[in-house]
């Protein structure tokens, strides 16, 4: 994991505690146990999620079963009969993806002018769109897209998750960018480099990190979008949020179902954290300003 | 290259950058801002297209002079992001600088961390619905194992509030976690090696140098979980249904403002509920940037 | 020229030109046209399920496909706010609540008019559907919906643990035997019922009824009343003493749980949905648990009896025929009965006179059926427009009563709230 490390932080640590330090050596006692419960506490409610999928409900409430019982499968069925999982997932997955690149593209340069040039009054504009809440434009939204005649589909879906997505990234990457020294760039411009190109090769890859978290956390919130797309989305583009209803009917919650299906959802994006989580360590570690 | 042309470039540039974003927004927002603020000063009630008149501003007036439901409402949403939004920060804090120096598993720990600010809200406040429901849940089990009798939780006035309060704290910690370890990560290591050599210790180290070097991080996530908190929905909806609950001890006012839209028709009032609404979260907003202008001048 | 000013300007002119220039009014926007598919949205309840198994019969007799929808109400009243708001062509059979939504969707002129559809086809019979059931889907003489299914609230009762095993037949005796059964501690509760605040007062106003009250009384509020108070107090009282903690965060979906695992000796709830109570897959007591009629309070047994789904036409389709074909074949005669014979109670009297499909209702439970049709009350909330914000009113001093606060206090102070509410409503109701 240090392997391709610059030099300067090979060793994080190692002179701020007068001694050497390397990953995996002993650590204090109340260290340890901090992690363990860090680790413990927000953990062990998805645990109890992912047992009460393999639960029938009588078993659920069943306080004797908790952690010994005969699993079942059946809930997995209920959950792919329907027809509306798997389509859903595709949905939430192709709206996460487009939605989260096209807002980078917008949000990461428009992030870098407001924090280089400390555009503040003008930035304000884009962040606006955060504090809108999201309820004063339901109604006209639909209407708008109605004549458009892109209600249920792809667009007027990706179109509402970017309205949220380009506010955020671009507000957690103004941070980063307003962070990096402005001599960087303009070394870069005394060797030739045009104002573009120095955003481009310097700025930009300075602030890998922060485009990374920004990025997952807008593909996040995209994913778990749950109000605009019971409006919006029509019954081809219905995305996961959604579906996970069908599961509270008139008489009862079908706890088993809706477990298995809160499962089955979580399942791509803890995924997605392991594979992009190496993405985030890389960055954050890659030394990032040093003077 | 002569100073002008140098500041004439960089001018075009930063415009051309951020005019695609800026122009996106304003068209996504600008009918809908319009419409409700239009919508405010009617009586419109049942259908929008319907009949309504002119009130001018009286919208406005009953809302603020509404202390059955307005009001109450301002109170919980700002109890309910003051107190979730600080513990975040704190425990955000406390678990980041645990974490910060590298350990064996820690990627295992940065994967567990993230998986709660993952999943999706409306399923988290659906899992706590179960753990927590008084009797079949396993939370009200676990206390009668340590004496504890069952508590209500959720399906009660009191402790509602309170106990959504801590799901949330458990659901984004985790987010503020992850941007203050990006923050630290930053941070240059030399004023904190100079405070050793000073033989300051590790809470004066903490508070006097790492704690204001990261204060644009802090402020950042502070005003970005701050908004998201004003606006929490999901969460209540799933887990207290319409009105925030029977005696509206949920409400706050997002949720108020969707039952006005939703539950009682009543356009013109929910649009003004709104705009005062989104006056709020603008103040607080206003007030947090100013305090970070503060610290860097 | 990229100056700032230039630019701010000329993006606000556009965002305000744009803005403007679309009145919200409805527009001919196509949604397939008179020969697409046919969009179907439905709730999630016993009668869907049963339906839409069938629905591929109807594709095939129709030649036409249809895309249905399901969700819970409360996302099926959002969903029909925002699209019928913006004159929204793409759902052609809506179902609702004639008791929740009639009154606004007509006075919004949302919905078609079936009067003659109705009574223009032979062999449909529209006569034969309930007189009450009928007459809360017409409003001002047009028929706006067809009733699928009714409900009664039916007394649930544990046969193994009350005396004689028989269930109380007043509701004093129902609270005293509740009372005396309910040992929390052992986890046994005494009786659940709805305690959140807008479910519970559907359900509440047999209780309402039986006292001798009613939420109106020629236009004016019957909440402040005494028979109202003392029927606040019982109800609050029950659940207080004989209750589940939370009770005042619990709807259907929580009380079917806690009877169906044993935990509770009385539930009051819909009979529509008795199969979640006794169905082996989901409930431990199935065996043990019998049906009784509502008990009878000062005022004798009245119960509710009400249609609470039905099947109307957006008016704004673009398919109003196909739309009435699925509506004529969801709800014929042969339909109704074959799906009451399923367990779904339906709004069609050929179909309760018919003892086959009596009989595959459990004998009890048909027996509590028949008589509530006989002394039922045909409306369980107040009867405005504004419903939701009737219900919350009066149910104040029910959500008062459950938490042990003053309830001639509260029933007072919502009687005057209900009286000014009154009189605003009254103005929308013009059709």
């Amino acid at each position: 994991m240090t392997a391709t490390l610059p030099k300067s932080a090979a060793a994080p640590g190692t002179a701020a505690r007068g001694r050497p330090r390397r990953a995996g050596a002993r650590m204090s006692t109340g260290r340890l146990v901090g992690i363990v419960a860090v680790a413990v506490v927000f953990t062990a409610p998805l645990v109890w999620m992912v047992l009460a999928a393999f639960k029938t409900n009588v078993q659920i409430g069943n306080p004797a079963e908790a952690v010994v019982f005969t699993p079942t499968l059946r809930n997995f069925g209920t959950v792919f009969e329907q027809g509306v999982f798997l389509p859903a997932m595709l949905n939430s997955v192709i709206v996460g993806v487009v939605s989260t690149v096209l807002s980078a593209i917008l949000a990461v340069p428009a992030a870098w002018a407001i924090g280089r040039f400390a555009m503040q009054r003008v930035g304000n504009w884009v962040l606006i769109a955060r504090i809108i809440p999201a309820v004063s434009l339901l109604v006209p939204w639909y209407y708008l897209f109605a004549q458009l005649e892109l209600v249920g589909g792809y667009t007027v879906l990706v179109l509402s998750h970017m309205f949220v997505s380009v506010p955020l990234i671009t507000w957690i990457m103004i941070g980063f960018f307003a962070g990096l020294p402005v001599e960087l760039e303009e070394a870069g411009r005394v060797d030739g480099l045009s104002a573009f190109g120095a955003f481009l090769r310097i700025s930009l890859p300075l602030a890998t990190a922060g485009t990374a978290t920004a990025c997952v956390l807008a593909a996040v919130f995209s994913w778990n979008n749950f109000m605009f797309a019971l409006i919006l989305s029509g019954e081809n583009t219905k995305t996961l949020p959604v579906a996970l209803f069908n599961f509270i009917s008139y008489a009862s919650v079908d706890w088993g179902g809706l477990m298995a299906a809160a499962t089955l959802m979580s399942v791509p994006v803890v995924l997605a954290a392991v594979f992009g989580q190496k993405y985030l360590v890389a960055g954050l570690t890659a030394g990032a300003t040093k003077g | 290259m002569t100073a002008t042309t140098l500041r004439q470039e960089q001018r075009r540039l930063k415009w051309a950058m951020l005019s695609p974003a800026l122009l996106f927004i304003l068209a996504m927002i600008a009918f809908p801002l319009v419409y409700t603020a239009y919508l405010s000063t009617t009586d419109a009630f049942g259908a929008v297209n319907a009949h309504r008149s002119f009130l001018g501003l009286t919208n406005f007036s009953d809302a603020l002079s509404d202390t059955r439901r307005f009001w109450p409402a301002v109170a919980r949403t700002a109890v309910f992001t003051a107190a979730a939004v600080a513990l975040e920060l704190c425990l955000g804090l406390a678990v980041a600088m645990l974490l910060r120096r590298p350990f064996g598993g820690m990627r295992w720990v940065r994967t567990i961390l993230m998986v709660p600010l993952l999943a999706t809200p409306v399923a988290v406040g659906v899992l706590w619905l179960l753990i927590l429901d008084p009797t079949v849940g396993i939370a009200n089990h676990l206390l009668g194992l340590v004496g504890i009798p069952p508590q209500p939780f959720l399906g009660s006035v009191a402790e509602s509030l309170p106990t959504l309060i801590l799901i949330d704290v458990w659901q984004w910690t985790p987010m503020m976690t992850l941007l203050l370890l990006a923050g630290l990560s930053a941070l240059p290591e030399e004023p904190e090696e100079a405070a050793l050599i000073d033989g300051a210790s590790g809470w004066q180290r903490f508070r006097l140098v790492t704690v204001p070097m990261l204060m644009p991080v802090i402020i950042t996530s502070l005003v970005l979980r701050s908004v998201d908190a004003l606006k929490t929905f999901d969460l209540i909806y799933a887990t207290k249904g319409p009105g925030g609950g029977s005696s509206n001890e949920a409400e706050t006012l997002n949720v108020y403002a969707y039952g006005l839209t939703f539950d009682y028709q009543e356009y013109g009032l929910a649009a003004s509920v709104l705009v005062l609404f989104t006056v709020f979260i603008v103040l607080i907003v206003i007030a947090l940037r100013r305090r970070s202008a503060k610290d860097q001048p | 020229m990229l100056n700032r000013r230039g630019l701010l300007k000329a993006a606000g002119a556009g965002a305000l030109l744009a803005s403007t220039g679309l009145p919200l009014t409805g527009c001919g926007r196509s949604a397939g046209g008179p020969d697409g598919d046919l969009r179907v949205v439905l709730a999630n309840h016993v009668w869907t399920t049963a339906i839409r198994k069938r629905i591929p019969e109807f594709s095939d007799l129709a030649r036409r496909r249809v895309l249905v929808s399901t969700m819970t109400a409360d996302q099926l009243s959002s969903t029909y706010n925002v699209k019928l708001n913006a004159s929204a062509p793409d759902v052609d059979v809506m179902m609702y609540r004639p008791l929740q939504e009639q009154l606004l969707f007509a006075r919004n002129g949302w919905l078609a008019d079936l009067t003659d559809r109705v009574s223009s086809q032979p062999g449909y019979d529209w006569a034969d559907f309930q007189p009450a059931s009928r007459e809360r889907t017409t409003v001002a003489g047009k028929v706006f919906g067809v009733p699928v299914v009714t409900e009664r609230p039916t007394l649930y009762y544990r046969r193994d643990l009350v005396p004689d095993g028989r269930p109380p037949a007043t509701l004093a005796a129902l609270f005293e035997t509740a009372v005396r059964l309910h040992n929390p501690v052992a986890g046994q509760y005494g009786f659940v019922g709805r305690g959140q605040r807008a479910a519970a007062v559907s359900m509440f106003s047999s209780y309402l009824y039986s006292f001798g009250g009613a939420f109106t009384v020629d236009q004016h509020s019957g909440v402040g009343t005494p028979e109202a108070i003392a029927a606040y107090q019982y109800y609050g009282r029950l659940l207080r003493e004989a209750g589940p903690i939370g009770a005042t965060n619990m709807s259907l979906e929580q009380i079917t749980p806690i009877f169906a695992q044993g935990k509770a000796v009385f539930a009051i709830d819909a009979d529509a949905v008795y199969r979640n109570f006794i169905d082996p897959a989901t409930s431990l007591v199935g065996d043990r648990t019998g049906f009784g009629a509502f008990p009878a309070g000062p005022a004798g047994s009245r119960p509710f009896n009400v249609p609470s789904w039905g099947l109307t036409i957006n008016a704004f389709s673009e398919r109003r025929d196909a739309a009435w074909e699925f509506i004529r074949w969801a709800t014929s005669r042969e339909m109704v009965l074959a799906l009451q014979a399923e367990g779904v109670p339906g709004a069609r009297l050929s179909a309760w006179r018919d003892p086959a499909a009596l009989a595959k209702f459990p004998p009890d439970l048909a027996a509590s059926m028949t008589a509530s049709i006989q002394t039922g009350v045909g409306a369980d909330r107040p009867d405005v427009v504004q419903v939701g914000r009737a219900r919350d009113i009066v149910g104040r001093p029910l959500v008062a009563s459950i938490l042990g606060a003053d309830v001639a206090a509260a029933a007072a102070d919502a009687s005057q709230q209900l009286d000014a509410f009154l009189v605003r409503d009254a103005r929308q109701r013009k059709i």
